[in-house]
């Protein structure tokens, strides 16, 4: 009887186990390119990807803004990136979340002034590109309990949630001082935490995915493709 | 046998538990630390004196629990100076620190600067229940000539925000927080000096 109802629970698992991996491992994807200008990069020039952090509810994420700039750089054709750090640490007081230029006229007459453009021309930059966007959680649903006594311990129960990011990032030729385009990207995925004694972890990776989709793209469209 | 050294193991973790939380219950004590880069900007042609006065090095904030306990102290004096350090050379021609406003005349300074902190504000997320921990910071700012003769007098706001992140500690989001307002004030002061009415004014008359 005990052999039965092993074989029931291994059964249970070997088959609903890879099914839940397989959802979680769903995460719906979508990007929109829209360009308003040619585009196209040389080996000397450098793009410097940066995070919007003016609103006082969200601010994109620095480690997003990372992700970005490491999928530019890596891979084939990739394009050389600036740390965001390090820019802004190299043009401070110019790019602070009060003080950053919100639009290509205000690029304008920052690049007006000599230190700026010096500072500019030293990186070698061609291209500026502000990613603006967060991850949202919703939709959590069930619970888990844990418990621990002298025979042992384990944690019983089922959660899930979604996740949706939204990305938008806007590329601005700062040779042309002209903004070439705006890439979107919209990600979600659902989420679930079973815990039969130790809880599985089957998590969405939403904002890896979107990272890697609008990194791609990103990397493309500076390209000129 | 077995049963008694089960008893004395469950003791000692038991006895490590209770020293932890009677620890963590204490009040937890911050030094902002951070680095502030030195700003691109044209210098000023002016030779200036600055004046720290002891409340701003020795400055303490304190956040209370709801219960009125002592929870977080916030130090930030050594942080100011090492802001000011990185900030007022690449502002002004020459920059002198100071012990009073009669030592501005025999250090020829054009002017004189003393910084105050007014008020200081700390926002956790255990307790607005958002996703972020600020910190808000009221700086009272006064120029003099080297005689002690009043230029301006101005007040100066700045904001600094850190969203919450798993694995790190209350302690570092508050540190982080305060480096972006100081950053923050950093930014507004570099930019916005020339623009003080009185200022520009007395700029426009030397």
């Amino acid at each position: 009887m005990n052999k039965l109802r092993i074989h029931k629970y291994l059964g249970l698992i070997i088959f609903v186990v890879p099914f839940l991996l397989l959802q979680s491992a769903c995460t719906s994807t979508t990007v929109d390119e829209f360009r308003q200008g040619a585009t196209g990069i040389t080996t000397d020039e450098s793009v410097v990807i940066l995070g919007r952090r003016q609103g006082s509810e969200y601010e994109t994420r620095e480690e997003f803004v990372d992700c970005v700039g490491d999928r530019v750089s890596s891979g084939q054709d990739a394009v050389t990136v600036i740390p965001e750090r390090e820019f802004v640490d190299a043009m401070f007081p110019w790019f602070e979340p009060r003080t950053a230029p919100m639009g290509v006229s205000n690029l304008e007459r920052l690049m007006a002034d000599n230190l700026v453009s010096e500072q500019m021309e030293k990186f070698g930059i061609r291209y500026m590109v502000w990613l603006d966007g967060f991850t949202e959680t919703s939709g959590r649903t069930g619970s888990i309990s844990c418990t621990a006594g002298p025979g042992g311990a384990g944690c019983f129960g089922f959660g899930s949630w979604e996740d949706d990011s939204s990305f938008n990032a806007r590329v601005w030729d700062v040779k042309s001082r002209q903004n070439v385009g705006t890439i979107n990207t919209d990600a979600s995925g659902q989420s679930y935490l079973p815990a039969l004694v130790i809880p599985i972890p089957l998590i969405a990776r939403v904002e890896a995915n979107a990272c890697s989709r609008l990194g791609d793209q990103l990397k493309a469209f500076v390209k000129g493709g | 046998m077995k049963r008694n050294i089960f008893c004395q193991y469950t003791k000692q973790l038991l006895g490590g538990c209770l020293i932890f939380f009677v620890q963590s219950c204490g009040t937890s004590s911050i030094v902002i630390e951070g680095q502030y880069p030195s700003p691109n900007v044209t210098k000023i042609p002016l030779s200036i004196g600055v004046i720290y006065p002891q409340e701003l090095i020795d400055f303490n904030y304190v956040e209370y629990s709801e219960i009125g306990e002592e929870e977080y102290r916030v130090q930030s004096g050594q942080s100011h100076r090492d802001l000011f350090d990185a900030l007022l050379p690449s502002m002004f021609e020459r920059v002198v620190v100071l012990d009073s406003i009669e030592s501005a005349v025999s250090q020829e300074v054009d002017i004189v600067f003393l910084p105050a902190i007014e008020e200081f504000q700390l926002a956790l997320p255990s307790k607005t229940k958002l996703d972020v921990f600020e910190v808000w910071v009221k700086y009272n700012l006064r120029i003099s000539d080297s005689e002690g003769e009043g230029i301006a007098d101005w007040i100066l706001t700045s904001y600094g925000k850190t969203p919450t992140r798993t694995m790190r500690s209350v302690e570092n989001s508050i540190n982080q927080a305060a480096v972006v307002a100081l950053r923050d004030f950093a930014s507004s002061f570099t930019l916005g000096f020339s623009q003080v009415p009185e200022i520009r004014q007395w700029l426009s008359q030397r």
